[in-house]
């Protein structure tokens, strides 16, 4: 126990002092505070540009913003955020592998599980305290600004947005075992998003693909109810649960 | 018991052949020198013996223990020494030192008194800077001070000095050297003074295979005839020297070699040079050499 908390300990020490801990905090944070920002100044733009729009035949009348104008923004955002999440992640063990630093560390007898779970639990609470500082910004500022009480069930809608972002996570350790750098890592995680979206277009699985998690939005404007979602969510634990089984044994035979 | 024990083990990387049934035996607190040219299956070896890379025959014991890839339980014996170490970076000396120590579960009072011991010895302990700003010889040395902390049975060390300058090569040498009171050590290198200079046993390796297993003697023993030299007073001398001895050949205007003369052969040569009384300043009989050893053991 005590070497997992060590290679734990190095773990945080390597997020903190690479600066990619406060790179991905700021990220975040920004995207956070982007969402109601940009809800407030949708007015103001859509007045500035009124005068233009008109001579080309629309004409604008009153601009209404509220709670749901930020959200909205959030789930358009929250996309390239993790896409930015998986990039800084994705050459976490690669990085290792392909330096050597692995080496030293697995011959004094520590066991691999133990860098495999260091590693991947620690990308995965890195990826929920950012996910969760982004809606915590964008939760104030929507409660200061308007109500956020005209959002159906925000926190469970945005719960299953991330969600999606922990197996998406858990998939970096199980490309990393195969694939030899952090571009590839990226390039497949990437991947298996456009295959969920290609599943998703066919009319017989299109609710229990995990990237049916990401239109969770429908919930805040009750255009859904959360049990339309449950079998996505079933789905994408047991795709976590198999995905950090198979990582945990890929990691296992890895050559290093 | 011996330390490490390699029987018959076999390596293919596709259908490339590195290691061909390879035996080895290394005794107990020696300094084996595992000599071979680049691409001769040093590493491939090293790295199956801490069970980095699996064997596809053969077995490997370290301590009486099976070596088994992917498993590191035997590693709790071995310190290995990579020939290009890296570290985290983003550490000082001190603070890797005290992440190994963590990641083996040492007491936290042992973890301090064996990092600044090693530290010591290695020349690293007024260091404050993170590892990403040392030298190539500041890494080999914090190298061997990681490989050491554990008190390994034994110290694996992958071409130690071969990227080094002669003062960093002596340096490194010296530590093995004053590691061998505690541990056995394997070196692996190309550098054939560095062996000559430290090791007590070695093993050339040569095409996967082990071509020779032994002390330094023994190797020494295979070639009784070595020669021997003469230097002469002068230029005339060697003239009439050569005129005696046919099968001796000119070096310089003042030496003379006589190759592959047995010992007996180098007496008479004497004899005669005082007999003929030739004028000569020394007779020296031929060191021959490790390398030339090592040429003929793989038939060069």
């Amino acid at each position: 126990m005590k070497s997992l908390i060590a290679f734990s300990k190095k773990e945080a020490l390597e997020w903190w002092r690479s600066g990619r801990l406060a790179i991905l905090v700021v990220v975040f944070a920004l995207f956070g505070i982007m969402n109601p920002a940009f809800a407030k100044l949708t007015p103001w733009l859509m007045e500035s540009m009124s005068e233009s729009l008109e001579k080309s035949g629309i004409v604008i009348k009153e601009i209404r913003v509220d709670a749901l104008t930020s959200w909205e923004q959030f789930y358009k955002n929250i996309p390239i955020a993790m896409m930015v999440f998986i990039l800084m992640v994705s050459g976490s063990f690669t990085t290792e592998i392909q330096k050597g630093t692995f080496i030293l560390v697995l011959t004094k007898g520590l066991s691999r599980w133990k860098v495999y779970i260091a590693k991947t639990f620690g990308m995965l609470l890195v990826w929920t305290a950012a996910y969760w500082i982004c809606f915590g910004i964008t939760y104030i500022y929507n409660d200061f600004y308007w109500d956020n009480s005209v959002a159906a069930h925000p926190v469970l809608a945005a719960a299953f947005v991330y969600f999606f972002g922990v197996w998406l996570t858990v998939m970096v350790p199980v490309f990393s075992a195969i694939l030899s750098n952090a571009i590839a890592v990226s390039i497949g995680t990437g991947s298996l998003v456009i295959i969920s979206y290609v599943l998703g277009m066919l009319p017989k699985i299109k609710d229990n693909v995990p990237t049916f998690l990401m239109g969770s939005q429908s919930l805040l404007v009750r255009a859904g109810v959360p049990e339309d979602y449950y079998p996505a969510i079933a789905v994408t634990a047991i795709l976590v649960l198999v995905s950090f089984g198979l990582g945990w044994v890929m990691f296992d035979r890895r050559r290093l | 018991m011996n330390m490490l024990e390699i029987e018959n083990i076999s390596k293919r990387f596709g259908d490339k052949s590195v290691i061909k049934d390879l035996s080895l035996s290394v005794p107990n607190n020696c300094i084996f020198g595992f000599v071979g040219q680049n691409g001769a299956g040093k590493t491939t070896t090293m790295k199956m013996i801490l069970g980095l890379l699996s064997v596809d025959s053969g077995q490997i014991y370290v301590h009486g223990e099976k070596v088994e890839y992917g498993q590191n339980r035997t590693n709790q014996y071995c310190g290995y020494l990579p020939d290009v170490p890296e570290f985290y970076n983003f550490m000082n000396a001190k603070e890797y030192l005290k992440f190994c120590a963590d990641i083996t579960e040492m007491q936290p009072s042992e973890s301090k008194a064996r990092s600044e011991m090693l530290l010591e010895l290695v020349g690293l302990d007024k260091e404050k800077h993170r590892i990403g700003g040392y030298s190539r010889g500041m890494k080999q040395r914090l190298g061997i001070a990681q490989a050491l902390l554990n008190q390994p049975k034994l110290l694996i060390c992958d071409e130690p000095t071969s990227a080094l300058d002669p003062i960093g090569r002596k340096e490194i040498l010296d530590i093995l050297i004053t590691a061998k009171s505690q541990t056995t050590v394997l070196f692996s290198t190309h550098i054939l003074s560095d062996v000559d200079r430290i090791s007590d046993r070695i093993a050339l390796l040569h095409g996967g295979k082990v071509v020779f297993s032994g002390n330094k003697d023994d190797l020494r023993r295979r070639k009784p005839a070595v020669g021997f030299e003469v230097e002469l007073e002068n230029p005339g001398a060697v003239d009439a020297i050569l005129r005696l001895h046919t099968h001796a050949k000119r070096l310089d205007t003042l030496r003379v070699v006589f190759d592959t003369a047995t010992e007996e052969q180098m007496h008479q040569a004497i004899s005669l040079l005082i007999q003929e009384k030739i004028p000569f300043r020394k007779v020296e009989k031929s060191e021959y050499t490790l390398e030339s050893m090592f040429m003929e053991v793989v038939g060069k």
